[in-house]
């Protein structure tokens, strides 16, 4: 049996429902990101593997453990917030070895603990400091801290790298990975930056309406979509209807499917064996970092991206032939 | 530059306008005799030392602290709990408190008075605790802003549920981490209704009158009989709401400190 098991999940609020029917098995020592636009419920699941907030219907289990009627403080689970939640009241110091204070251990251990703890997360020096005198970054490696000092089973991050500016945040993304692989400790990070997603997790859940629209390792989600959300959602898929594209490459498409996605990359100016053709007029070329990204307007409009080369090989208003290996052509159910 | 005098001389003249008055009335409280000169002839300490010799204002002054720390006691004990109940659960319910916040504040003392008294003389009630109860009720407003603002700073309840989840019982939680928090506003919120009730003569004296003298009704008694001893009535009164201010000022500091950014 998996370590974490959610069983059927359901949440309303009164009329509304927020969840529906959600099944996860995650195993010990696994990254899991939860995936999606904000209200798709993905913070519930957090607050409810907390126990913070109650579900309508379903089961969880945490380590074979039915946590039905198990009261926050001893599900043994952390939790990161987006605004950090700090004690204002506290020293860093204090805020990190309050949830050890609270499970009484000796004063010794627990100057020995936060000693390590602020060490791994680069803190020893602010350790007199309060809250407010930290940043934003600081703040978050001190609720991180916090959460982990206790050696929970499953620490959960709701959104907590959201309102830190981009730097920062990647640097924290990769320490956040490097904390939980040094620990082997299990991690559900919920997140609506689907770059996030790719860069630290094992397995991602995509959410959609309260619902797990689909799971998978990174590369799964990324290359083989199996929705028109997923393919919207996750980077700048073209997606077509079957009419539209059986009318640009000349050829009709598997049957069964009545939608089919591309991504942007996979097209390009130089024929390959195999590659089905499409034709456009190039309208408008944007240029981010090492990407261009360039609208096509043939049937109708597509993207493509391509690698920023010394040389812009694409004049605006000319008509070209662009080509797709077929594999690339992702059908969407 | 000219400008500048103009308003340097207005300043200097509405500072003795509000100055001028306590000074005299402190200054009077210490003066041997102040009738046809222009400052006092001499200064002493008589008046003072008389007024603390006098079991008298020693016993009103005591049950003037006595009334005003008791209804900040009971607020405290009431009020506070109730209005963290309704700020971290039930908001939808906290604009019946900011509704009962402005009824305090609009309802004249003299309707008031009339009021308890047609009410509860009749019930054989102490009067005295009537008016405590009034008293409980008129600080309302001081003891939810000083609790509420502190609350607005922080996210209480997610304060709450990142205690809870690092194993800390909701009571824990409460006093371990909500009340600290909340606790230099809350108190700056009662040493202001302790200051407000202090001052509070309307009431005590149209509900009780005489027959339970604090401060306020004293003052009013020897104005009629020793202006010096009066005066030394209000120094002491000067000094006392002096020091509370003070305290509140520090307070409020201190509280904007512990919760910015």
């Amino acid at each position: 049996m998996s370590y974490i098991v959610i069983e059927g999940l359901h949440k309303k609020y009164g009329q509304s429902t927020v969840l529906t029917n959600i099944e996860m098995s995650i195993e010990k020592g696994e990254f899991i990101t939860l995936l999606g636009p904000s209200g798709c419920g993905k913070s519930t699941i957090l607050r409810i593997l907390a126990g913070l907030t109650d579900a309508s219907a379903g089961k969880i289990l945490i380590e074979g453990k039915d946590m039905h009627d198990v009261q926050p403080k001893d599900r043994q689970v952390g939790m990161v917030f987006q605004s950090y939640a700090l004690f204002p009241n506290m020293t860093v110091k204090d805020n990190v070895a309050f949830g050890l204070r609270m499970q009484k251990i000796t004063s010794a251990e627990i100057e020995q603990r936060v000693q390590e703890m602020l060490e791994t997360v680069h803190l020893s020096e602010k350790a007199q400091a309060y809250p407010k005198e930290l940043s934003g970054g600081q703040q978050q490696r001190v609720a991180l801290a916090r959460a982990l000092i206790v050696r929970p089973k499953v620490l959960l991050l709701d959104e907590p790298l959201s309102a830190l500016d981009a730097q920062i945040r990647k640097k924290l993304q990769a320490d956040l990975r490097d904390i939980q692989q040094k620990l082997g400790i299990t991690m559900i990070l919920v997140t609506h930056d689907q770059e996030e997603a790719m860069a630290v997790s094992d397995r991602i859940f995509v959410m959609n309406n309260g619902m797990i629209a689909q799971s998978g390792t990174p590369t799964a989600i990324y290359t083989r979509p199996e929705s028109e959300f997923i393919a919207s959602f996750i980077g700048h898929y073209n997606v077509f209807t079957r009419q539209t594209l059986e009318k640009m490459i000349g050829e009709l498409l598997p049957q069964g499917y009545s939608k089919f996605a591309i991504r942007p990359e996979a097209i390009h100016l130089d024929r390959r064996q195999g590659d089905v053709s499409m034709a456009g007029v190039a309208k408008q070329s944007f240029m981010s970092g090492n990407v261009i990204r360039t609208m096509f307007e043939g049937d109708c409009l597509f993207t493509m991206e391509q690698l920023h080369e010394r040389e812009q090989r694409i004049k605006v208003n000319e008509k070209y032939m662009c080509y797709v290996a077929r594999e690339d052509v992702i059908a969407l159910s | 530059m000219k400008k500048r005098g103009f308003a340097d001389l207005f300043f200097l003249l509405l500072a003795l306008y509000l100055v001028l008055p306590v000074v005299a009335t402190m200054l009077y409280a210490f003066a041997t005799k102040w009738n046809k000169t222009i400052l006092p002839e001499g200064l002493t300490f008589k008046w003072l030392a008389t007024l603390f010799q006098d079991a008298e204002f020693i016993q009103a002054f005591g049950r003037s602290v006595l009334l005003s720390c008791g209804a900040v006691l009971i607020a405290l004990l009431v009020i506070v709990p109730a209005i963290f109940v309704i700020v971290l659960y039930f908001q939808k319910y906290e604009k019946w408190i900011q509704v009962a916040v402005v009824m305090v504040y609009s309802f004249p003392g003299i309707i008031l008075a009339v009021g308890l008294i047609r009410v509860y003389s009749k019930l054989g009630v102490s009067m005295i605790l009537v008016v405590l109860g009034a008293y409980v009720i008129g600080i309302l407003p001081y003891i939810y802003q000083g609790t509420r603002n502190s609350l607005r700073n922080v996210d209480a309840r997610q304060l709450l549920d990142a205690a809870q989840i690092l194993g800390a019982s909701k009571f824990q939680a409460f006093t371990k981490i909500l009340l600290p928090t909340v606790y230099p506003g809350l108190f700056a919120g009662a040493l202001l209704s302790f200051s407000v009730l202090f001052g509070e003569f309307v009431l005590i004296n149209l509900v009780v009158g005489s027959r339970f003298e604090t401060v306020q009704i004293y003052l009013m008694k020897k104005l009629s009989t020793s202006g010096h001893i009066a005066s030394a009535v209000v120094f002491i009164y000067i000094v006392l709401m002096g020091l509370v201010t003070f305290t509140i000022a520090k307070l409020t500091k201190q509280s904007k400190g512990a919760t910015n950014g």
